[in-house]
């Protein structure tokens, strides 16, 4: 979801894993590679190589599906950020930012 | 940056043929991006033992190329748990009966501990390893490539995805006596009966012209003996049939029964029983040798049987102790009573 809601401005590779990182998530090479390539192949992303400071690079983007899906992630996300919430506080007397502001 | 190169061909080896180049120019740029930004910072070119660090924190090649590949395995988490217990199984059906017929090879064929006199225990064992292990290794292989041919069926056709909550098997309460086994040891019981007093009710077992078998005379001990605890049998089968739960009572009764079926059993054995057999084909020194190898078999026997009746009064004691302990009601279900 993360990677997604990075692409909706083109990125490649390199400079994603540093977006990534800078946000608090760590993602090794290893992982992110492969994962673009499943998204590419689901037809989340598009991908294109273009020469960019003398050096051949392959820029990813979200495409209209993609966008799509990230809606819908996204709305899962809020809606299970907001169960967790309610039942934190009601038996864990905190929300899930207080306690995430505790540590 | 041949040691770039030196690793970019490594991870190539391990790629998918039709996105070999596409991955390790992706890879290649990456590597670059960082090397440069690490240049950039330091003011000056990386040196080889931080080139080789920036590769080390990459990854093995094996490694780095696998994440790019497809998740493949023989057998998959769905099924695994079902081969692993069916390999369970077959290998103990297998290496136990076998360990446990070559035990009794070595104690009761003295031709066969012949070959093992003058070796030590772990030489014996070997030799039993050797040849155990290649027809293990064989049904172990046969069930992998059964179970593996199932992993693919249940990739495309999901078989295990379709089941009827009825078909579960009822809850497991050991306290519960199957009426199937009662009727099955109740007619196994009379019939044991009926063929009991109508064949072997006379020492002379087998009186025929060509034929005769007698016993010796204490064979009437042992007869009533068997007849008598057969009727404890069917009266046991009978009460069970009605009330198919155990109690304290009845676990009882059937230890004393089994203990005794045990001792007649091994006291048979050791009481030489056997007297004559004659024969029109027989020579009468033919007759005693067979008589008395007999008799010799059935008390080289006595041991084996003596286990036997110990681990059957175990299993006895053990649901005595079962039945008497503090149960868990089942709904649905009768509980156990003293």
């Amino acid at each position: 979801m993360a990677v997604l809601a990075a692409l909706h401005t083109e990125q490649y590779g390199y400079t994603l894993r540093k977006i990534m990182v800078d946000h608090g998530i760590e993602i090794d090479e290893g992982t992110l590679y492969p994962l673009l390539r499943r998204l590419e192949s689901q037809g989340l992303l598009t991908s294109k190589w273009r020469e960019e400071q003398k050096r051949n690079k392959r820029f990813y983007k979200l495409t209209a599906g993609g966008k799509q899906i990230l809606e819908q992630l996204l709305n899962e996300w809020r809606s299970m950020d907001s169960s967790i919430n309610s039942i934190l506080k009601e038996y864990g007397h905190a929300t899930s930012r207080t306690v995430l502001a505790g540590r | 940056m041949q040691l770039l190169e030196r690793y970019l061909q490594a991870v190539k080896f391990w790629l998918p043929k039709e996105q070999k180049e596409d991955i390790i120019a992706e890879l290649s740029e990456d590597i670059r991006s960082q090397i440069d930004e690490r240049e950039a910072a330091l003011g000056r070119k990386l040196n080889e033992p931080e080139m080789e660090s920036i590769l080390k924190q990459r990854g093995r090649p094996i490694l780095v190329a696998n994440r790019y590949l497809p998740q493949e395995h023989l057998i998959g988490p769905v099924l695994f748990p079902i081969y692993r217990l069916v390999l369970k199984v077959v290998m103990l059906c297998y290496v136990a009966p076998w360990t446990v017929t070559w035990i009794a090879l070595l104690i009761f064929n003295s031709g066969y501990a012949a070959k093992f006199v003058g070796h030590s225990w772990v030489e014996a064992l070997g030799y039993l390893w050797a040849s155990l292990w290649s027809t293990a290794f064989l049904a172990a292989a046969i069930v992998t490539l059964i179970f593996a041919i199932l992993e693919r069926v249940q990739l495309k056709n999901h078989f295990l995805e379709e089941w009827d909550p009825r078909k579960l098997p009822p809850v497991n309460n050991p306290n519960v006596i199957s009426r199937f086994n009662s009727i099955v040891e109740l007619a196994a019981n009379l019939f044991f009966c009926v063929w009991w007093t109508a064949h072997v009710s006379s020492h002379v077992v087998f009186n025929q012209p060509n034929l005769r078998i007698s016993l010796a005379p204490t064979w009437r001990y042992f007869f009533w003996g068997f007849l008598f605890i057969a009727f404890i049998n069917i009266a046991l089968a009978a009460v069970n049939l009605a009330r198919p739960y155990w109690t304290a009572r009845r676990a009882t009764f059937r230890l004393v029964s089994d203990i005794a079926g045990s001792i007649l059993f091994c006291w048979l054995l050791k009481s030489n029983l056997l007297v004559e057999i004659a024969g029109a084909s027989i020579s009468p020194a033919k007759a005693g040798q067979l008589t008395a190898a007999i008799n010799l078999w059935m008390a080289r026997m006595f041991p084996v049987a003596v286990i036997f009746g110990v681990v059957i009064a175990v299993v006895n004691i053990f649901r005595i102790v079962r039945v008497s302990a503090p149960q868990t009601h089942i709904p649905g279900e009768r509980p156990a009573m003293a």
